[in-house]
């Protein structure tokens, strides 16, 4: 078994950076035989809406409302993520937050990735996630914020994003306008080693332990032997 | 590398706003019995009046996810153990179902069953734990000795199923290596049998009893709005009467051929919380039976065919493919397809959802742990703003946290 090379269809797109180009082609490719036919649930839809964007009520409001904003639509396992540009964010979760028929009024989710090591800019993605009881379906919008430029908030639309944008400013330094509080929410208020999860932060840290008390001349505890 | 820019961290006694009257600001916490772990609260005090709770939380914080960036796919089950360590199984399998929905893995029915099973068995754990230190805060200082006897029955269960009982780390990419033992079947039925009376004596001590229904009745309300608002999950939204649970909205694994119903609460205070929470473990108890009467006694327990699962022991030493299959695994794991997935699970706190970004290696580009606790616990200042000092411990015990999940 060729276990190094990758699942079929899962073969990096022409374009190389892009991390969703080719997400469209992936699909499940094992043999299923022997094994019970099961109702799985990725496989039934209506969980993130129709997989068509010309089908889904979301896609469908953001683009008639925002027509130059919403730059991509991608399907991978049946969910559904909107690119959309950061400066019009608060509206269309307004929208979203606000239509009758969408009412996504929940916050599920708010998060970034470092995109260092897929694009050469902008460096990060911010991404929400929101679910809609009404409907029972979920939405993710992802946004591409520079290294340099503010996010913007989104604590008037929900209260939930206070803390989810208080740990991604903690652990990225995304800084997001318009946030009542952003302070370090993880870390200690005194951390001056920058935000951890970004991707050229040392899985150790900037500096050596140094077990307190022994700070003068004291040998690091724990050697730097792990990768990155 | 940015410097940290500091709030107003730095904690004042009083604050005086003239007129003879003053604030008082205290920390409660971080070593406070009641804050369930290590979390600190600075309390804004007008007289014994909260106004206003700031949480401060970090203490246990681990970098979880940053761990599970340099880990391949399937080493980094033992660290969802360690992320809720009340409810373990529950953890696993939010893990272990996200990286299957990464893979397009779907594991046997067998598995699925046995899947389910421990996580209601988790879930009545976890609420156990949840109910004894909850009415302990409150005053209750009995109730602890019986959850925890209950909860021990539960332990043990774990322990002969997987070997552990704490940290069980008992869920596998794609299904189960072991099987359920008969003995475990027989100690899960036992207990099926002594629980009902003792949920019963539970309820029978607090239900009526005037001092628990003073200390929670109209205390911490929290409107649907408001908890919408505030994204929270599980019991906490149930509590305010909105019927958001993910067995029933986004079934997974087999919870659609499960008959259970959602305990809703009215009010949205804590006696509801508690109402929902001792509910829920009946239901739990329910989908627990309809498991053990529907689960096929025979068929695979792990999920073969596919480059992604660990082949099984017996072929691996008749096989050479899949020896090879083997090797490679162990050594260098399996590179998951490109992409991103988010697969969340009712937890006994809330949704418990994973979020991992994919960029075709054998470890996570991003791997992102949304607990329920955390975000709930956002809403403690909201409930705490207006009431007594005494009521900020029942406040935090009927979000239900742990610490190890809120800081990860």
């Amino acid at each position: 078994m060729a276990d190094d090379q990758a699942p079929a269809g899962a073969e990096t797109p022409e374009s190389g950076l892009d991390l969703l180009a080719g997400a469209r082609l992936v699909e499940p490719a094992h043999d299923m035989t022997g094994i019970a036919k099961i109702n799985s649930v990725w496989v039934t839809s209506g969980y993130w809406g129709p997989l068509s964007e010309e089908m889904h009520p979301a896609i469908v409001a953001l683009r008639a409302a925002f027509p130059d904003e919403v730059e991509q639509v991608v399907f991978f396992r049946d969910e559904v993520t909107l690119i959309v540009k950061a400066q019009k964010l608060i509206e269309m979760c307004l929208l979203l937050r606000d239509d009758p028929e969408l009412s996504y009024r929940m916050l599920t989710d708010l998060t970034a990735v470092d995109m260092l090591r897929m694009r050469s800019a902008p460096r990060f993605d911010v991404v929400v996630t929101l679910y809609s009881v009404k409907n029972r379906q979920r939405l993710r919008l992802k946004t591409a914020i520079d290294e340099q430029q503010a996010c913007p908030s989104l604590t008037a639309v929900w209260s939930a994003a206070n803390w989810l944008e208080r740990e991604c400013y903690d652990m990225f330094g995304i800084t997001f306008a318009g946030h009542p509080d952003l302070r370090r929410m993880l870390l200690a208020e005194d951390w001056d080693e920058g935000h951890p999860l970004r991707k050229d932060y040392p899985m150790r840290g900037y500096k050596p332990y140094v077990e307190p008390g022994f700070e003068e001349g004291a040998a690091p505890r724990i050697k730097d032997f792990r990768r990155l | 590398m940015t410097p940290a820019t500091l709030g107003s961290w730095a904690v004042e006694d009083e604050q005086d706003l003239g007129d003879g009257q003053r604030l008082m600001i205290i920390n409660m916490g971080p070593q406070h019995p009641s804050t369930h772990g290590v979390m600190r609260i600075v309390l804004t005090l007008d007289g014994e009046t909260i106004v206003h709770a700031d949480p401060v939380i970090g203490y246990l914080h681990r970098g979880v996810e940053k761990i599970g960036e340099t880990r391949r796919y399937s080493q980094f089950t033992p660290w969802t153990d360690r992320t809720d360590y009340v409810a373990a199984p529950l953890n696993n399998l939010g893990y272990i179902l996200t990286v299957e929905k990464l893979c397009g893995i779907v594991a046997p029915e067998r598995a699925q069953y046995i899947r389910v099973l421990m996580a209601e068995c988790s879930r009545i754990a976890s609420h156990l734990v949840w109910l004894g230190t909850h009415a302990l805060d409150i005053g209750a200082l009995s109730m602890v000795l019986y959850t925890f006897t209950e909860r021990e029955k539960l332990l043990d269960i774990f322990e002969d199923f997987c070997g552990a009982r704490l940290t069980t780390n008992m869920m596998e990419i794609g299904g189960f290596s072991r099987s359920l033992k008969q003995t475990t079947i027989v100690q899960i039925e036992n207990f099926l049998k002594t629980f009902p009376a003792a949920i019963q004596d539970f309820m029978d001590l607090l239900d009526d009893n005037p001092i628990w229904i003073a200390r929670t009745r109209g205390v911490g309300v929290i409107e649907p709005d408001v908890a919408l608002d505030y994204g929270l999950t599980g019991a906490c939204l149930r509590g305010s009467g909105i019927n958001y649970d993910i067995r029933k909205a986004q079934p997974y694994l087999i919870y659609d051929r499960m008959d259970f119903e959602v305990p809703l609460g009215t009010q949205g205070d804590v006696y509801d919380r508690y109402l929902v929470r001792v509910e829920e473990m009946r239901q739990a108890m329910r989908i627990i039976r309809q498991c053990l009467d529907q689960m096929p006694t025979d068929g695979p327990i792990m999920s073969n065919d596919s480059n992604y699962v660990i082949p099984p022991h017996d072929t691996v030493l008749r096989t050479a493919e899949d020896m090879q299959r083997h090797f490679v695994w162990v050594i260098k794991g399996f590179n998951a397809p490109k992409g991103e997935v988010y697969m969340a699970i009712e937890h006994s706190k809330g949704e418990l959802g994973h979020y991992i970004v994919s960029d075709g290696t054998n470890t996570p580009y991003r791997l992102r742990i949304r607990t329920p606790d955390f975000v709930n616990l956002q809403v403690l200042p909201y409930m705490a703003e207006g009431a007594m000092l005494a009521d900020s411990v029942a406040l935090i015990g009927t979000i239900d946290i742990v610490l190890g999940s809120v800081d990860r």
